[in-house]
């Protein structure tokens, strides 16, 4: 008797759910009837946390800024708008800034945004070194003041040329909310009270984040009610959503779905280069073994600290081919760890190695590497090791293992081997500098919208801190570095960052593939008023958000 | 001897085996290569000061027990050191706090997330273990009644192709079908910002269901087929069964009144099995649907050596597995009395 | 016409070929896979290699690196066999280990490799096997032990079981008693017995290993540098192959896997039915024979009128393992009076039991009324459709089975299944009314009515078949059918449970059929005797006539063979000989070729059923009245 029901019960759920599937025009036509805008924006991925200072992946950082201000304000073109200051000063000196804060500016709880706030935030970063990355933009910092409701100084430590890049990260929070936190690392902040043209409504972790307009913005006040970051899990079912408009807009396309949605009428797909641009690069451990950090391996293969060895792989790099089989076109070819999307410090008259096979061949032969066992790979010129390096990548980038096959063929045709293994990313992270325990690693990088920290990731200072992962040194380099962080004439530190680039191509610190272009997609039938005329792209960023109509009727 | 005996044995056991998944947890998640503390952080902008400080309030720089400083690498350190600063002292007394730690990740507490996700799992689980054991079930019947026939082999190849599917290919394929010739959703639990009662609230969850329990109903089916076939099968050459055709009855009702209460255990002793397993098997499915479970909780995880809520996910399933048997256990009596004394 | 027997090896045979050839085929392409040359073009790529569709280059098309999805298929092969097949190795060898050593040792050292496996087998295996590859560098070696090591559990588990089993049997306690060591025993006795089970199992723990190869390929744990068919899947999901449109990535590894899968699994499957018990009889699919056209002969001296029971000239077939088919009974007729009891007395496979199926129109799948006819209560019931036969089942003829522990649903209350019988009566509704009658019933055949909650498993052997009585009263049936009533119990017992039959015929005007091979039964029960032989009535009469003036051969020799109490001394004379093959019978006697006074006419000539004086009919050419 109890199997019969069981039965009935059981197959009574499938017939509910195959009902349920009337249920999407029925979803549909609640909103309309609401008659509310509201922007589906779907991703992959999803924020890792909504505490602001905790924060390490885009996700999360795409909200904060949608939900925060900060002092200035990053547009599309890379330079620095007004924030919540709607202007400020810098003294001739660098070491002091003055901010003036617009009026009218107030939280979503409807408190106005004064001085303290900044003062207050900033001081939070400040003082706890568990902010990741919050508390590393506020080590310049000396001393912050609010002389008055609309005014803040801030005094510096020592010059910072483009300084602002640093304070578009740190959001002002909420004094009032803040001050009664009692462990504010431990907060959750799930009310995520900013003032930002967006305020929080729920967020389900790895499901969705639903995000309200906040009329009462003085400069962004959205034209749409709602956005929603709806989460999938894979880039074909984000796609998917598109076409069939379960969402209105996605970041973030893979190359191979490009042509396919190219061709759907409904569906406008634009490309361009990232708000935030990434570099995709082969890190060469070239460190001296002699001068090994505490307790690393340094066990990197020595035919890599040969710069013929390196120029000739270098020379043998199928950028063009990468390219088109990776990203499908969709990207620039790489030089240095700078991106080409950071305009005016990108050297856009660098030549990189010419992609010649022969000359790679020459190269090696020239300098003693020769294949004396007839194996196919060179040995060195004492006969000792063969040329064969260990290529480490993420196992959890998709993209990875097809490089490392494209990689390898190419090399091999100059007799080198790559032995390539698939390593979990932490793994990963562990075996590079400090440890220097690899010789050639596939790694991607997001950079900030100013160059210095990828400069100084190849500085010697680093080294032993482990801020330098491939342990490449040069003294001249060292020296530029040194002195563009120190100048504040825009112009002169422009020409020391392009000859740094210089120096670090010829000598061949990394090995860059290529930058990665955004490819993003939007309905156009939904939404309309999306910036994709902009220097660069971010459909996620409030240029976009905050502008965007709806169409009439759906 | 008496069944509370023979149970209080049974719960000792478990305890005993709960016990031991318990120190497994610790020491495989120490022995996991990498720093959680640098877990995707390996970025210039991160200060040595800032990983110093995420280590020590997570407790990493306290040595893993007296004696052994750490696992990976293994290194060696005092004996004498003070016990209760020890990264085993922190767990133990977590656990008895009742207490899963604080998620490396995104800094909440791992109960918190695994309560999320532990009931969007085990309605998924439920919804697609009862539908397999009703098809499986009633598959195995039909096949039974009529074995040796050439429907009897076709409903044991079919279990049996079914079980051969891989899950993540399966619902990869049903994700695509589904969603464009059924306008099923592509993913996730629900559809947000749904404005409505609790019935839309509830349809639109049961949408969001359809696909991802269909997947799983498929891939364990088989299973059940073939269980309920062989035991049914068993059962249908006992006497009582022709005597059960003798008084008049039909062929389905010797089936549903005679044969399957008699061949309920194996059945049942599957599902209870397959239940505490399942869990962990959902992981493929939930990862292609979006489901926001376990299994994506867990791999997420492990991606990011999160070891608090490894441990935690890893303790749930191993619990949920003990618990499911001895459910089964405490079953047996209802449904063979003849186990009620031994 | 095979039988079903026959039918069910070929087609077990069948699904073991296949799925081997399944195998076959995919270690065929892994083999040839070098012949084919690489995967990967030689040339620098393009956006236009990458997912482009079938095509007469490409015959699958090309995946997401251009590579041929077909080259790369037959590479993948090699991986995904390889793993598969060492793993399962490792676990099998570990697991099968486990499980010998456990169930043959026995005591302390069991329950700690038990307790060993339960750990294995609590821990999730999926979630495990990732941290595993992550712990150790991802790559075939340790995708292999991975593997190993998280599903020898369950081979370890079911090899215990089995060996817990044949450690028991005789000839292993033979062999230990006459001093064989330990390890001797074990590898000689107990191992030989289990391989089988360890094979079956190791072709689906090869299946179990391929798909999770597949799996922890797809999660991105596999080895980088060599292709399997799980990372070409990888990679179509991640790189967005459905949304590219480019189906050939995704259907072709995925259709590669499930097909050596399910080869594997039919092996295995196969493997492990065939050494399985043999053929199960399906006790559901008895029903109503179909008659052929024509009835036969009808018996002039029919007096079916009057007979509760009338069986004219029943022939019974049913497909056999050659050409012809089994003739079990031929040309079987007898009456059964009212208020009589009759025996059908025979040796086993004599085609009694046969008979008495039939009465009820439950003979097995297969079966056929070739020729006769059978009436009940004047009621003619071959040619009677399921429905038909199941209204008058149990209501008008009830049958008596032997009531060991098979008889009654164990898992059910005796008074459930009283209830049950109750209620194939319309007239009884009411909840009450039909308690009532369980307690009556209870009651009349000696058992307390307190008892009816319990069990069949709480009950004594004579209390057991007192509830089949009761359960075949249930409806008040004109006809009673007991086939062996009283084997499998004592003495005492059997006295008492015919004492009831007897009660029972004469309170209630019963009229009973009586199956049994034990002649004493039939000295002290029946009222008349049906003899059988080889499928036909050997001889008929009154119970006094037969143990008195038995005529026919054989029934002279059973009473031969039977023990006297008077003379237990003198020696049994056996019957040599065996029964003869029924497919096709004899074309003389049945009993011809074990006959002592057999003469050539009887071997040639069947001989007729035929009174020699009244009330006892012979079938036999030398019979004298």
């Amino acid at each position: 008797m109890t199997t019969l029901r069981i039965r009935r019960i059981a197959l009574a759920w499938p017939l509910v759910a195959l009902l349920a599937a009337c249920v999407q025009p029925l979803a549909r036509t609640s909103e309309t009837a609401a008659a509310r805008a509201v922007v589906r924006f779907g991703w992959t991925g999803s924020p890792d946390s909504l505490h602001p200072g905790l924060g390490v992946l885009t996700h999360s950082y795409v909200v904060y800024a949608l939900v925060y201000d900060s002092l200035v304000q990053l547009e599309l073109d890379g330079s620095f708008g007004p924030g919540l200051a709607e202007s400020w000063q810098r003294s001739p000196d660098g070491l002091e800034w003055t901010f003036r804060l617009r009026p009218g500016s107030t939280f979503h709880d409807g408190v106005p945004v004064s001085s303290r706030d900044v003062v207050f935030s900033l001081e939070l970063y400040r003082r706890r070194a568990e902010f990741p990355f919050l508390h590393g933009y506020t080590t310049q910092i000396a001393a912050v003041e609010a002389p008055d409701a609309e005014t803040v100084v801030l005094r510096l430590r020592r010059p910072v040329p483009n300084f602002e890049s640093q304070i578009v990260f740190l959001f002002v929070l909420p004094e009032h909310v803040w001050r009664s936190v009692a462990d504010p690392v431990a907060f959750d902040n799930a009310a995520m009270v900013g003032s930002g043209p967006f305020r929080l409504v729920e967020h389900r972790r790895n499901e969705y984040v639903r995000l309200a307009a906040h009329r009462a913005h003085p400069v962004a006040a959205p034209r749409v009610d709602e956005v929603v970051f709806v989460t999938y899990g894979t880039l074909d079912a984000l796609a998917q959503a598109l076409r069939s408009g379960e969402v209105d807009v996605v970041r973030g396309v893979s190359p191979t779905a490009v042509r396919a949605l190219r061709r759907a009428p409904e569906v406008e797909v634009t490309s361009g280069v990232p708000l935030s641009p990434s570099t995709t690069f082969v890190e060469i451990n070239q460190v001296d073994p002699l001068r090994c950090p505490q307790g690393g391996a340094c066990n990197g293969h020595p035919a890599l600290r040969d710069l013929a060895v390196r120029q000739a792989l270098a020379h043998a790099a199928p950028k063009r081919e990468l390219l088109d089989v990776l990203l499908l076109g969709e990207g620039a070819p790489g030089r240095t760890l700078i991106p080409d999307g950071l305009v005016g410090f990108f050297h856009t008259d660098l030549v990189d190695h010419a992609f010649d096979l022969d000359r790679a061949r020459e190269l090696l032969d020239r300098t003693g590497y020769r294949d004396r066992d007839g194996d196919g790979v060179r040995e060195s010129p004492d006969g000792g090791r063969s040329l064969a390096f260990r290529f480490d990548f993420a196992s959890d980038d998709p993209a990875a293992p097809r490089a490392a096959e494209l990689l390898a063929r190419s090399w091999a045709r100059i007799g080198v081997r790559l032995e390539r293994r698939a390593v979990d990313p932490n793994a990963l992270a562990a075996v590079r500098g400090p440890s220097f325990d690899y010789d050639l690693l596939y790694w991607s990088w997001t950079s900030d919208p100013d160059p210095n920290f990828m400069l100084q990731a190849m500085t010697s200072e680093q080294i032993p801190l482990g801020g330098n992962y491939t342990g490449w040194s040069d003294p001249e380099y060292d020296e530029l570095y040194l002195r563009q962080a120190a100048t504040l004439d825009a112009d002169l530190r422009r020409r020391l960052v392009w000859r740094m680039q210089e120096i670090a191509l010829r000598e061949v610190a990394y090995i860059v593939p290529f930058y990665e272009r955004t490819v993003a997609a939007y309905r156009r039938d939904r939404f309309r008023g999306w910036r994709t005329d902009g220097a660069g792209l971010a459909l996620e960023d409030r240029s976009s958000l905050a502008r965007v109509e709806a169409m009439a009727a759906r | 001897m008496s069944g509370g005996r023979r149970l209080g044995r049974k719960l000792l056991g478990s305890t005993a085996t709960v016990l031991f998944v318990l120190a497994l947890n610790f020491f495989l998640f120490r022995v996991l290569p990498g720093d959680p503390a640098r877990a995707g952080l390996a970025d210039p902008r991160l200060s040595a000061e800032s990983v110093a400080k995420i280590r020590e309030r997570f407790g990493l720089d306290l040595p893993v027990v007296n004696g052994i400083e750490s696992l990976r690498p293994l290194r060696f350190g005092s004996l004498w050191t003070d016990p209760r600063e020890t990264q085993a002292a922190r767990y133990l007394s977590n656990l008895l706090r009742g207490e899963l730690g604080i998620s490396y990740h995104t800094n909440r507490p791992v109960a918190e997330l695994l309560g999320e996700r532990l009931w969007n799992t085990l309605l998924l689980l439920a919804a697609g273990q009862l539908l397999a054991l009703a098809a499986g079930v009633a598959l195995g019947a039909w096949a039974a009644a009529r074995s040796g026939s050439r429907g009897d082999r076709l409903a044991v190849l079919g279990g049996l192709t079914a079980w051969s599917l891989p899950s993540f290919w399966l619902a990869m394929i049903l994700l695509f079908l589904g969603s464009q010739f059924f306008g099923l959703p592509l993913g996730g639990r629900a559809t947000p910002a749904l404005d409505g009662g609790p019935l839309l609230r509830a349809l639109d969850l049961a949408r969001h269901l359809v696909l991802p329990t269909i997947t799983l109903a498929i891939v364990s089916f088989g299973e059940y087929l073939l269980v309920t076939r062989s035991a049914l099968v068993d059962v249908l050459s006992s006497d009582f069964v022709l005597v059960a055709r003798a008084k008049g009855l039909s062929s389905g009702e010797v089936v549903r009144r005679h044969a399957l209460p008699a061949a309920a255990l194996p059945i049942v002793t599957l599902a209870g099995l397959n239940l505490g397993l399942v869990v962990a098997g959902a992981v493929q499915v939930e990862m292609v649907f979006s489901w926001p479970g376990l299994g994506a909780a867990m791999l997420d995880a492990v991606a990011r050596r999160d070891y608090p809520v490894l441990q935690g996910v890893f303790l749930l399933l191993a619990v949920s597995v003990v618990l499911a048997n001895l459910a089964v256990e405490l079953l047996y009596p209802h449904l063979d009395p003849r186990t009620r004394r031994s | 016409m095979s039988t079903p027997t026959a039918q069910r090896l070929a087609a077990e045979r069948r699904q073991v070929r296949i799925g081997a050839a399944l195998l076959v085929v995919a270690a065929v392409a892994a083999l040839a896979a070098p012949l084919l040359g690489p995967a990967a073009p030689d040339r620098p790529l393009t956006t236009g290699d990458v997912f482009a569709p079938p095509s007469a280059r490409h015959w699958l098309g090309t995946d997401d690196a251009g590579t041929d999805v077909l080259i790369e298929l037959l590479w993948g092969a090699r991986v995904s066999l390889l793993v598969g097949l060492v793993a399962s190795v490792i676990s099998v060898a570990v697991g099968g280990g486990v499980g010998l050593v456990a169930g043959f040792a026995g005591g302390r050292t069991e329950s700690l490799l038990m307790r060993l496996t339960d750990v294995a087998l609590v821990l999730p295996a999926l979630p495990l096997a990732i941290v595993l590859v992550a712990v150790t560098r991802p790559g075939l070696a340790s995708l292999i032990l991975v593997i190993g090591l998280v599903t020898w559990p369950g081979t370890a588990r079911l090899v215990r079981s089995q060996t817990l089993a044949v450690k028991e049997r005789a000839f292993v306690r033979r062999a230990r008693s006459l001093g064989s060591s330990e390890t001797r025993t074990l590898m000689v006795h107990v191992l030989p017995q289990v391989l089988p089970l360890i094979a079956a199992n190791g072709a689906l723990v090869v299946s179990q290993a391929i798909l999770a190869e597949s799996t922890l390929s797809f999660l991105g744990l596999g080895d980088a540098e060599l292709p399997s068919w799980g990372r070409m899947l990888s990679f179509a999901l991640a790189r967005g192959a459905l949304s590219a449109g480019a189906w050939w990535a995704l259907v072709a590894p995925g259709a590669a896997i499930v097909a050596v899968v399910l080869g594997a699994t039919l092996v295995g499957f196969g493997l492990e039915q065939t050494t399985a018990a043999a053929t199960r009889r399906n006790l559901l699919a008895v029903g109503s024979p179909r008659a052929t056209h024509g009835r036969g002969r009808r018996d002039a001296e029919a007096g079916s009128a009057a007979a509760e029971l009338s069986v004219r000239d029943l022939t019974i077939e049913y497909p056999g393992p050659a050409a012809e088919p089994v003739r079990a009974v031929d040309g079987v007729s007898f009456d059964l009076r009212s208020g009589e009891i009759l025996g059908l007395v025979g040796e086993s496979g004599c085609g009694k039991t046969t008979v008495l199926m039939s009465l009820l129109g439950l003979l097995p799948e297969g079966a056929r009324v070739a020729a006769g006819s059978i009436r009940l209560g004047g009621r003619e019931l071959v040619g009677l459709g399921e429905r038909e036969l199941a209204a008058i089942r149990w209501r008008e003829i009830s049958l008596v089975y032997q009531g060991a522990m098979n008889a009654l649903n164990p898992v059910r209350t005796v008074g459930s299944q009283i209830r049950e019988a109750i209620l194939r009566q319309s007239e009884l509704q009411t909840a009450e009314l039909v308690a009532l009658r369980v307690r009556e019933l209870l009651e009349r055949v000696g058992i307390a009515a307190s008892r009816a909650g319990s069990f069949p498993h709480e009950l004594s052997g004579g209390m057991r078949q007192r509830a089949v009585i009761a359960m075949a009263l249930a409806c008040s049936p004109r006809v009673l059918l007991a086939d062996e009533p009283t084997t499998a119990l004592d003495v005492l017992v059997q006295a008492q449970i015919l004492d009831l039959l007897r009660e029972l015929r004469d309170e209630l005007g019963l009229s009973v059929v009586l199956v049994t091979h034990d002649l004493g039964v039939v000295a002290e029960m029946c009222d008349r005797v049906v003899v059988m032989y080889g499928g036909t009535v050997a001889e008929t009469a009154s119970v006094d006539d037969l143990f008195h003036r038995p005529r026919h051969p054989y029934t002279q020799a059973l009473l031969a063979a039977f023990p006297d109490l008077d003379r237990p001394a003198e020696v049994l004379r056996t019957i040599p000989g065996a029964p003869p093959r029924l497919d096709p019978p004899p074309p003389g006697c049945r009993f011809a070729a074990r006959c002592a006074l057999a003469v050539e006419r009887c071997r040639h000539e069947a001989p007729e059923l035929r009174a020699l004086v009244p009330g006892q009919r012979v079938s036999c050419h030398l019979a004298e009245p």
